[in-house]
């Protein structure tokens, strides 16, 4: 019963945040003479139900027409959806944010303020973007083989395993590294980590952006774009293979990516609560001076949570590439991965518990934004309503003091015998 | 007796820490009076004089001067009807100057515009009046405390105070300084100024105070004149029971030496030395106490011998091996324990929860990890164990320990440094803060902890509790060691000249000629 | 390396300074003067910008959303000409009027409510950037950039004396307003900040809250006016970049100029003449980057030179933290080098600072 309550303490003030956000921008809304009501009508469909959704109430139980008939069927909306349904499509764009909000969350857990995470994800695409193609090309002539079609079976099956792995611990590193560098200038000269991060960012950009435009760009599509990466170092196959009879799942090109996703969740929630690097890095976000009272290293505490945040969204990046994209394409990051990941992790007050909850929703949201673009207003609204979600999410001090009689009471201090602390 | 200031019945009850700081108190103060206010760290004493000057606002109660109710409700409404109060902790800028800083928020102006020069002549004007002299334009940063106080001091004469508020004045003062401190006070009291101030040291109220009001749990326990009664009759008014003034306790079998520090140089704030070539050595068996008034660089040097501040030149060795540039932890390793001086940020991390405190030094060895995993058994029986070792009162394993007393607070770091029995145990300030009942305790642990053959290392402002403790005496002034005495040899009169900055040689023949 | 600087210490001072001289006069006369030209102009929203994070900063508060009130005021002040066809000063005090106006709200917001200054900041900066297009494309059609006759962009101003001298006065002179306003500002802020009673209230406020309140100055009042006042600078920065070179608002205008900003203000210490001087130079790598751009011939991509002013902010970043640590490191040596000779003071009874 306490399990509950407290659980249900700790949504209460993020659900209220959604509800007042939603409402604030409605005000928007309003002022692009459009209806709320139906703009957050198509704004859910599109987000979260099924094709052809239209109302409220299809978010759960939709009408399914049927193609040979003209009937329709009632299903259970979430699952419904040949091709994949809408919450495959949720899964697979929720798994990079996982990702980086896993990677924020480990990034603040040493009272490191990163903002870093957008930098370390396109670093980690491009690397993967780049080793995807020029990995399998030299183990083919060293082979002698031309390409992927004329590759032996064996050859086939052992670079299906092992240039993903490769690919995946070449772009973890290099995320890692990019992560580094601010931590290591925090460390040692005090650079303040907020500023470093976001220049880092933007730096990270420009480079990208310059390699896709010129050493690596394939062909003279008109937006710059990296070449293919061979079969073999995409994931996908792994879908078709292994979820070839799960009907809602397949097609989709989710699967592989988003149990990465959760096992990294796993792994960083073990590390966090279960291991002495985590404690030290916890302890190091307390108090660095109760924890260098108590012999931890705190320099070696934050850089190792450094180097553990970029390595995570080094592997975000490495998802949305050889998991989705299969080449990088110029200005492929227009939706701030990173930086939503960041979002995330504050709205879930950095649980792992929260972040796997939040980040579907959170790319639903998107999705029903970007897509209310083809009706009449742009998907910044979703920016707009998150910003508001996330401020009445910051007000929750202010907001348990106006609502107090609905939450539990502050766990109450010891009984007054010698207190010292206010009456001194 | 013309009253100048009476409080009537003032409550205050604070929600955050659901603690009752007056109960009801009622003092009243004539004018041209040296009124002391007496209690120990939490009975509420600066919270009525924080009352006063509209800092705080009761609960209920009033307050009248020259016989009027007034309604205090900021400081701007203390300092329209001459109350001035100066605090514990100064209130200086530091980069401004001394003008600056007295002027501050009364600067003379035209449209906004402050002649600097104008103002630096008015500030020593004021000084000079009240036989206070200033150099108006040095910055804060570049003077002494004693000083600093006189500056804070003239902040409130500038403003017409006719009532001024001390809390606790001396604790930063070497005994000369006190001395001095005295003189103005007294000095001001015949200009006809009304001074009320609160201090725990009964020597003082005896010297100089014209009547005294006693504060327990936030009530007034009673108002005499200094007069009639004697230090001890206060002391027992104060914690309301008859009060031993010493520490039971053995005499010391010393040993071998555990620790050693060799002219030690340790920078401190904005690269300035603070520790100037400073030696000392304490035994295993023994209590080595410092004294010095805080600010000479102890805590410079119980910084730099636990391993959180780099040490620039010298050599500290513990048991034999030379440690000036370990690790803390590796310090620790050789069997150092810390108690700090300031519990709530360096001794606990009061976000988390008991077994992550109690954990924090031990952590990485068996049986509460293995190769970087935990296992919190042993962690909840270790947190247990002190709670129950050390009669720690509402902890409980596994909750938050934000919400416990500093007493309580204390003892788990008590409990978590003297786990293990270490060889040397470093103890800086350790009761500051606490009630009477706790700092008997803090002694008696310390003092078991040195029979069973530990070498302690103790930091304190309180001469008394230097006196009471200590085996041998170390004195620091201006970051050197300036003598270690032993505690026969040790007196009160010749560890205050010491601590004020007197050669060795000085102070002796000074206490030989006081007691003949 | 710290004992190689220590122990040549004065001559790395004069070989530095003389550098520094070089660095100057190479760069005064050797540059294209068109380059320098637009080295003063391009300076403008980093000097209005700094100024904004050190009066914020010097009052106690970390301004991190500059970079949205600046977005902000570029924003209006399009929207503001766009809608009344006035001349584009009109614009200039809109933008200045809006950013205090954003900078009130996020005082009320963190001194009031009590939100979390970071997360605030973020959620301030996201939401101007998402609206400001929102808006553009809902309220005006326009996708990507608004534009329209009816925006003009701001004139330049031939100062009279000024522009007859050879060469200075060429730099010198020809700018628009607000590049004038900035330099303005400069010494406005350094006489509020230092001469008057409210400069030295709210430098209390930043250094010693307590001491602040002791005497009587309301601490929030302050720092909302600062606040303002650090938005209405961020406001006008914001309208130089819409309205005074081009004429029109372009989604995400500021591109981290706000960032860039505080990194001066950090690096000039908080001092606002320090703080114009290093704003010349972020001046000049952004001008360096357009030129370079407008050189094909240099063959240097065009990404990476956008890169230069964030590059440059880091080095400056950099140089801060290193300024600061080997500056108390070298304290300390010295110190331990007149160790020696107060222990032999000491030994023959002299004592340091005995009594007061």
């Amino acid at each position: 019963m306490n399990f509950l309550r407290r659980i249900l303490d700790s949504i209460s003030i993020p659900v209220i945040a959604v509800l007042l956000g939603l409402l604030a921008s409605s005000l928007f809304v309003l002022l692009a003479n459009v209806s709320p009501i139906d703009t957050y009508q198509q704004l859910f469909c599109e987000g979260f139900g099924p094709r052809g959704c239209q109302t409220f109430g299809d978010l759960f139980i939709f009408q399914a027409p049927n193609e040979d008939d003209g009937t329709t069927t009632t299903v259970f909306s979430p699952l419904y959806g040949s091709g994949g349904s809408r919450l495959a499509l949720i899964l697979e764009q929720a798994t990079p944010l996982i990702l980086t909000a896993l990677s924020a969350t480990v990034a603040f857990q040493a009272g490191m303020f990163s903002i870093g995470m957008n930098g370390q994800f396109v670093m980690g695409a491009i690397t993967v973007g780049f080793l995807g193609v020029w990995l399998p090309a030299q183990i083919y002539s060293l082979a002698g083989v031309a390409d992927y079609e004329s590759a032996p079976e064996l050859l086939r099956t052992i670079m299906h395993l092992i240039v993903p792995l490769i690919c995946i611990a070449a772009a973890m590193g290099v995320g890692a590294f990019y992560s580094w560098i601010p931590g290591y200038l925090k460390v040692r000269l005090n650079v303040n980590e907020l500023i470093s991060t976001i220049i880092f960012n933007a730096i990270a950009v420009q480079l990208v952006g310059y390699l896709v435009n010129f050493p690596l760009r394939s062909d003279q599509n008109n937006i710059a774009r990296t070449a293919r990466i061979d079969d073999t170092a995409w994931l996908i196959p792994f879908n078709r293979t292994v979820f070839a009879d799960v009907e809602w799942f397949s097609g989709a090109r989710v699967g592989v990516g988003l149990f990465i996703a959760l096992i990294a969740a796993a792994l960083v929630w073990f590390y966090l609560k279960r291991t002495t690097a985590g404690y030290e890095q916890r302890m190091t976000r307390g108090s660095s001076l109760f924890a260098r009272f108590g012999g931890i290293s705190t320099g070696k505490a934050t850089l190792r949570a450094m180097l553990i945040s970029g390595a995570l969204s080094g592997l975000a990046g490495v998802i949305a590439i050889l998991g989705v994209e299969r080449r990088v394409v110029d200005g492929f990051n227009q939706t701030q991965t990173g930086f939503d990941g960041l979002l995330i992790a504050i709205l879930a007050r950095e649980a792992i518990l929260g972040i796997l909850i939040v980040a579907p929703i959170f790319a639903g949201l998107n999705l029903g934004a970007i897509n209310l673009q083809f009706g009449d207003l742009p998907r910044q609204l979703g920016g707009i309503i998150i910003s508001f979600i996330i401020l009445f999410n910051a007000m929750e001090d202010w907001l348990r003091e106006r609502l107090r009689g609905i939450f539990k009471p502050r766990p109450r201090p010891e009984a007054p015998e010698a207190k010292e602390v206010a009456a001194s | 007796m013309t009253t100048t200031v009476e409080m009537q019945h003032i409550r205050k009850y604070f929600d955050s820490s659901q603690v009752l700081a007056c109960d009801d108190v009622s003092l009243s103060v004539a004018k041209g009076e040296v009124h002391a206010i007496v209690g120990e760290n939490g009975t509420g004493k600066t919270t009525l004089m924080s009352i006063l000057y509209g800092l705080v606002t009761p609960d209920s109660g009033q307050i009248l001067i020259d016989g009027a109710p007034v309604r205090i409700t900021h400081p701007n409404d203390a300092i329209r009807h001459g109350i001035g109060m100066v605090h514990q902790h100064f209130k200086l800028v530091p980069s401004f100057t001394i003008a600056e800083n007295i002027m501050l928020g009364i600067e003379p102006n035209s449209a906004g515009f402050i002649d600097g020069k104008d103002e630096a002549d008015g500030v020593r004007k004021l000084a000079d009046s009240f036989g206070l002299p200033v150099n108006p334009d040095l910055r804060i940063r570049e003077i002494s405390v004693g000083m600093q106080q006189r500056v804070e001091i003239l902040k409130i004469l500038q403003r017409n105070a006719q009532v001024l508020i001390l809390d606790e004045p001396t604790a930063v003062l070497t005994p000369q300084e006190v001395r001095e401190f005295l003189n103005v006070v007294r000095r001001l009291a015949e200009g006809g100024r009304t001074i009320l101030f609160i201090t725990h040291k009964l020597a003082e109220v005896k010297a100089i105070a014209d009547r005294v009001t006693t504060m327990r749990r936030g009530r007034n326990v009673g108002t005499h004149y200094a007069n009639d009664q004697t230090i001890r009759e206060m002391a027992n008014l104060m914690v309301g029971r008859v009060v031993t003034l010493t520490v039971e306790k053995t005499p010391a079998k010393p040993a071998a030496t555990v620790l050693e520090a060799h002219n030690l140089l340790v920078g401190g704030a904005g690269g300035m030395p603070a520790v100037f070539g400073a030696s000392l050595d304490v035994r295993s068996g023994e209590i080595l106490g410092i004294a010095g008034v805080s600010g000479n660089g102890q805590t410079e040097l119980v910084e730099a011998i636990v391993g959180m501040r780099a040490v620039d030149g010298g050599q500290i060795t513990l048991l034999g091996n030379d440690v000036t540039h370990a690790l803390v932890r590796e310090r620790r390793d050789a069997g150092l324990a810390h108690i700090p001086e300031d519990r709530m940020t360096t001794g606990l991390n009061l976000t988390t929860n008991l077994d992550e405190n109690v954990v924090v030094t031990s952590y990485q060895n068996k049986p509460y990890s293995r190769s970087g995993i935990f296992d919190f058994a042993p962690v909840r029986k270790l947190a247990q164990e002190i709670v129950d070792k050390f009669a720690v009162k509402s902890a409980r394993v596994g909750e938050p320990i934000k919400t416990l007393s500093g007493g309580n607070l204390q003892k788990i770091v008590l409990g978590r440094e003297l786990k293990g029995d270490p060889k040397l145990i470093v103890a800086n300030q350790p009761t500051r803060g606490l009630d009477v009942g706790s700092i008997e305790f803090v002694h008696k642990t310390l003092i078991e902890a040195r029979d069973k053959g530990a070498a302690v290392l103790l930091v304190s402002v309180e001469l008394d509790e230097i006196l009471a403790l200590s085996d041998r005496i170390a004195v620091m002034f201006a970051g050197k060691v300036v003598a270690v005495l032993d505690r026969a040899e040790a007196t009160e009169e010749k560890l205050g000249l010491l601590m004020a900055g007197s050669s060795l040689e000085h102070a002796e023949t000074a206490s030989e000629k006081a007691s003949a | 390396m710290i004992s190689f600087i220590e122990t040549y210490q004065r001559p790395l001072r004069i070989v530095a300074i003389i550098a520094g001289v070089a660095v100057l006069l190479l760069i005064l006369f050797g540059l294209p003067i068109n380059l320098l030209q637009s080295s003063i102009r391009l300076s403008t929203p980093y000097v209005l910008g700094s100024l904004a994070a050190l009066v914020a900063s010097r009052a106690g508060v970390l301004n991190l959303a500059i970079d949205g009130k600046m977005l902000f005021g570029a924003f209006i002040a399009v929207a503001v000409l766009f809608h009344t066809g006035y001349d584009p000063i009109v614009g200039v005090i809109a933008a200045t009027v809006a950013g205090g106006v954003l900078g009130l709200i996020f005082a009320v917001l963190y001194l009031r409510i009590r939100i979390n200054l970071v997360i605030l900041a973020i959620a301030v900066n996201l939401f101007i950037a998402n609206a400001t297009v929102y808006f553009m494309r809902t309220l005006y059609g326009a996708f990507g950039t608004l534009a329209d006759p009816s925006i003009r962009s701001l004139p330049t101003i031939d100062l009279p004396i000024i522009s007859g001298i050879p060469y200075v006065g060429q730099l010198l002179s020809g700018h628009n307003i607000v590049v004038y306003l900035s330099w303005i500002m400069v010494a406005v802020v350094w006489i509020i900040l230092f001469r008057t009673q409210f400069g030295r209230h709210l430098r209390a406020v930043g250094e010693n809250k307590a001491a602040a309140e002791s005497v009587g100055i309301n601490i929030t009042r302050v720092q909302i006016f600062a606040l303002t006042v650090s938005g209405m600078l961020a406001g006008m920065a914001g309208s130089f970049l819409s309205i005074g070179v081009l004429s029109q608002f372009v989604d995400n205008m500021t591109d981290g100029r706000g960032w860039t900003a505080i990194t001066v203000s950090l690096f000039a210490f908080e001092q606002p003449v320090p703080a114009f001087f290093t704003s010349l130079f972020f001046g000049l790598s952004e001008a360096l980057s357009f030129y370079l751009q407008g050189r094909p011939e240099l063959q240097l991509p065009p990404d990476l030179l956008l890169a230069l002013p964030q590059l440059a902010t880091i080095f400056a970043l950099v140089l801060v933290a290193l300024r600061i640590r080997t500056s108390e490191l070298l304290k300390r040596r010295d110190f331990a080098g007149q160790f020696g000779q107060e222990l032999e003071k000491l030994r023959q009874g002299k004592l340091a600072g005995a009594g007061d």
